[in-house]
């Protein structure tokens, strides 16, 4: 599983000592750490803080560090709760975390109580940097980015508390842009990274290597799509993609697709499968299938296929591992939602 | 299907209400469709919904109801989760 963030403690962890034995020159970052921590940043790994202190200490280490925080908890409950808040915070399963404590009590109780964490000692980290699990094969535009748009997030979750209306008004109050268009080569990496790095919304589980892409995107048969997202609030790119197998007997099969967490709750899976159901009635087809494997970790995307008027065949069950949500294309179509710029990009030259 | 006791139907409801961050939710009744316009309950509220009556009930619905049907309004989903609480009380007395 790839690390997509590093929890820190703060005291000799990520700072070279005690913050609080010294708040009016507290001690400075902790060199070995911070080099890694960097390393992880520019390969696309998020950063956040757990520390027994003051909200002021992860202000601190911020300009300390000069990294961007995700997310910070700072109090004196459980480091495991703490842990836990963040993943939920960032949309992260925890098996998605690495935690990093220079005490063993600490990594002790988080090993104990969420384990499915990575749980580090500094020593471990200052190694770590080297792990597979540290090293994702390709580092696209959108991983580069990925600390200020969780930054951004946060500003967009803020302001959506603060916002009185409906999801729907708040998604047009953003400017929410959604852009569907024909996935081309240039493509392939990100598309290899979300099949890779997506899990809530992903209905095959498995990666799709850059090669199998390729040809994917070459077949006549298939259409291959991808979506990206952005709003007043920032620019998350390559959000999202899916590939639909044109079959002869009228029946079009999603045989992948995925979405970044970061586009849940924003009207994104939504408005991809009701254009895919328009595209494939365009086209002729009288059903749309979606093979999907039913775990507990996509949960979310049954629910956007629920919302979408899916419904798995007779048969399928929850004790089945691939359950087959179709819907048919006779009768009124899902719009296209009126609060979302959706442009679609036409397809380059024949097929 | 059982008669949901309304101490569950209300239960739900807030936590509706507290999920979507719609203060007017609160006054929902149990027979509006939570999918589509009006609720618009979506794949971000949706979950955070199953986890809360996870949590709250021991129910977990999504393990259970392959189409997620119980979501369809707040008196399905109240049915279906008196329905589990209760068979487990059962289960229990029996021994």
């Amino acid at each position: 599983m790839m690390v997509k963030c590093v929890i820190w403690d703060l005291d000799n962890t990520l700072l070279s000592g005690v913050y609080l034995e010294s708040p009016q020159e507290p001690p400075e970052a902790d060199p070995v750490m911070l080099a890694a921590a960097a390393l992880l940043r520019d390969r696309g790994i998020v950063h956040a803080v757990a520390t027994r202190n003051p909200p002021e200490a992860a202000q601190y280490a911020a300009r300390a560090t000069g990294l961007e925080f995700a997310a910070a908890e700072c109090g004196w409950g459980r480091k495991s709760d703490a842990v836990r808040q963040i993943a939920e915070d960032l949309g992260l399963g925890a098996d998605a975390i690495a935690f990093v404590d220079d005490d063993l009590y600490e990594r002790a109780e988080v090993s104990y109580a969420v384990p499915e964490a990575l749980v580090l000692s500094p020593e471990d980290m200052a190694d770590a940097v080297g792990w597979p699990e540290f090293s994702p094969a390709v580092v696209t535009a959108e991983a580069r980015r990925r600390g200020e748009m969780y930054a951004e997030r946060r500003r967009r979750q803020e302001e959506a508390r603060a916002f009185g209306g409906s999801r729907d008004e708040f998604l047009r109050y953003s400017e929410t842009r959604v852009t569907i268009a024909p996935a081309t080569a240039d493509d392939v990496p990100r598309l290899h990274e979300l099949s890779v790095r997506t899990h809530q919304f992903n209905t095959t589980g498995h990666a799709m290597s850059q090669p199998d892409l390729h040809a994917l995107i070459g077949a006549a048969q298939y259409q291959v799509t991808t979506v990206r997202l952005a709003d007043r609030f920032g620019d998350d790119g390559l959000v999202g993609g899916c590939a639909a197998a044109r079959g002869t007997d009228g029946a079009w099969t999603v045989t992948l697709l995925m979405m970044s967490c970061r586009a849940m709750g924003r009207g994104v899976i939504e408005t991809l499968l009701a254009w895919l159901a328009r595209s494939a009635a365009q086209e002729g087809a009288a059903t749309l299938a979606v093979p999907c494997l039913i775990s507990p970790r996509n949960v979310p995307l049954r629910l956007a296929l629920a919302a979408s008027g899916f419904r798995a065949a007779e048969g399928g069950g929850p004790g089945e591992p691939v359950a087959v949500f179709f819907r048919t294309l006779s009768g009124p179509l899902p719009g296209l939602p009126p609060w979302l710029t959706v442009a679609v990009a036409e397809r380059a030259g024949p097929g | 299907m059982t008669a949901a006791a309304p101490e569950v139907t209300n239960a739900l409801r807030e936590i509706l209400a507290r999920v979507t961050g719609r203060e007017e939710l609160a006054g929902l009744g149990d027979q509006v469709p939570l999918f589509g316009p009006g609720v618009g309950l979506d794949s971000l509220t949706g979950t955070l919904l199953l986890r809360e009556v996870h949590r709250r009930f021991g129910v977990d619905v999504a393990a259970e109801d392959l189409n997620l049907d119980a979501l369809a309004t707040l008196g399905t989903l109240a049915g279906f989760v008196a329905q589990r609480v209760h068979s487990e009380h059962e289960r229990r007395i029996r021994g």
